[in-house]
């Protein structure tokens, strides 16, 4: 009950209310207490439904990032954030892109409780763009997930777990594709002094994936060194000879099936925990984006400060997200 | 708690309130803003000066999450430390964010009655999936662990990548 109850409403109120139809007259034979209905948490209806939306969002988010964290420690291996070619710094930037929103949503309620309207809006305005340029890297860090052939699922994804027969078969079922051998025959048929130093040594080296690959007796050793001239995996120092590409970097069209051990476990984790809460960026744009049209006054402070709450939870996610993602 | 109006009896009730008025306004010396619920003049708290310096400390913070990923990180032998760092830091900037940001501060009790159980649902849902999920790999079918990656596979391509490193970058024919 005491819970419930705020602290300048003591207890007493509360019981007082509860037993009020048993106890018709004070101690001293006074008239009854006037009673008045008073609600059972002292906030607003829409900051209380804000905070019970919230509330399940904690456990949406924790069912996902709990998974996430079990999944990934239950592994046999998972890749390195170089493996799968994630950025640190960009991940960092995110972070302090995404904190400044906070902080401009914070100064926009201040503003609008303080009857700075035009403060206000330029504040909310902040957030939105602060806001969309959070998508914008967001954006950027997925098309360099795709362009490597890192999908979270088939059709599109090239990633296989091990350097095993599977992956060599593959290898060879897509240098065996029509359209790719007629490119690898423009390829070879291009004098040198057309092609760069990296087109060079990248022909060279896929001239030589081509023998492995289509050899008949392959030992494990070769379809890793298939896998490596591919797609190597970036070491931790970064910088070596992982971040200068494979072939399928080199040449676009090739697309060859990669190896990240893990790495399709790591792809449905990473696009399910980015792209809820990237959804959630998007959800919290759409708000702002309405609250623009209003005038932003201490009248419609409550409606920032339910969006505040909802903007600082995705921003919470987020702090929870960069390093179990990025830094693990 | 609220000091009730002087004519009143408080002996055995607590504050009455007269018809068309609200306790908050009886409410006297001995209640804080910060015992206030949302509505009347309670939004003095926070301030520039001090959404400022949480701004500071959550710049520090990721700062220093970052800073794991540094070479200058001392143990980055020992990962287990750094995610342990990790998580106290992330917690710490949850909990600021929480605070000071949404106001949690200054709130009234019933943030206990929204955010304890969700807490708890949440560890509890993470705790649930250890066995099936996390133990996931204690026990496999001989035709799974066939396919899955294993350590071993992540030695093997790191070194063909240190044969690849041997060899010069630009011109020769040597396969492995």
């Amino acid at each position: 009950m005491s819970f419930l109850a705020n602290a300048s409403r003591s207890p007493a109120t509360f019981a007082m209310n509860a037993s009020a139809a048993s106890i018709p007259h004070d101690a001293h034979g006074h008239h009854g207490p006037v009673l008045q209905y008073q609600p059972g948490l002292p906030l607003s209806r829409g900051k209380l439904i804000m905070w019970l939306f919230l509330s399940t969002e904690i456990m949406f988010f924790a069912a996902l990032l709990g998974s996430y964290v079990v999944l990934r420690f239950g592994a046999a291996v998972w890749p390195k954030p170089h493996h799968v070619h994630l950025s640190e710094p960009i991940g960092a930037f995110n972070t302090f892109v995404l904190i400044c929103s906070s902080v401009t949503v914070v100064l926009a309620l201040e503003a609008a409780r303080a009857n700075k309207r035009s403060l206000a809006k330029i504040w909310m305005l902040a957030t939105l763009v602060l806001g969309a340029f959070f998508l914008g890297i967001k954006a950027y860090e997925y098309s360099a997930k795709f362009s490597h052939g890192i999908y979270p699922a088939a059709p599109r994804g090239l990633i296989y777990e091990r350097p095993d027969l599977y992956y060599g078969s593959a290898v060879r079922a897509r240098l065996s594709d029509p359209a790719i051998i007629e490119q690898m025959k423009e390829l070879d048929a291009r004098p040198e002094s057309e092609l760069t130093a990296a087109e060079l040594t990248g022909r060279r080296r896929l001239a030589q994936v081509r023998e492995m690959a289509m050899a008949a007796d392959q030992q494990a050793f070769d379809l890793a060194v298939i896998a490596d001239q591919v797609m190597p995996l970036a070491d931790d120092a970064a910088g070596g000879h992982g971040h200068g590409g494979g072939l399928n970097e080199t040449f676009s069209w090739l697309q060859l099936p990669i190896v990240i051990p893990g790495g399709n476990m790591w792809a449905s984790t990473y696009f399910l925990l980015t792209g809820f809460h990237a959804i959630h960026v998007i959800v919290g744009l759409i708000v702002f984006g309405i609250l623009l049209l209003y005038e932003l006054g201490p009248k419609h402070a409550g409606m920032i400060e339910n969006a505040g709450l909802y903007w600082h939870f995705v921003d919470l996610v987020w702090i929870f997200l960069f390093p179990l993602l990025y830094l693990f | 708690m609220s000091t009730p109006s002087p004519n009143e009896s408080t002996a055995s009730h607590g504050p009455v309130t007269e018809p068309g008025s609200l306790v908050e306004s009886q409410a006297g010396g001995g209640s804080t803003s910060a015992d206030h619920p949302a509505g009347h003049g309670d939004e003095d708290h926070g301030g520039l000066g001090l959404y400022l310096a949480v701004f500071g400390a959550l710049c520090f913070l990721t700062t220093m999450s970052f800073f794991t990923y540094s070479s200058y990180w001392p143990w980055r032998d020992e990962p287990q430390v750094g995610w342990a760092f990790m998580m106290a830091v992330s917690c710490t900037k949850a909990l600021l964010v929480v605070l000071f940001f949404m106001h949690v501060l200054w709130e009234a009790n019933w943030k206990y009655v929204l955010t304890i159980p969700a807490a708890m649902m949440a560890i509890f849902l993470a705790i649930m999936l250890i066995p099936d999920i996390g133990l996931r790999n204690r026990m496999v079918a001989q035709e799974r662990a066939l396919h899955m990656a294993r350590p071993a596979d992540l030695l093997l391509l790191e070194q063909a990548a240190s044969a690849a490193e041997g060899e010069p970058h630009h011109a020769d024919d040597h396969d492995h």
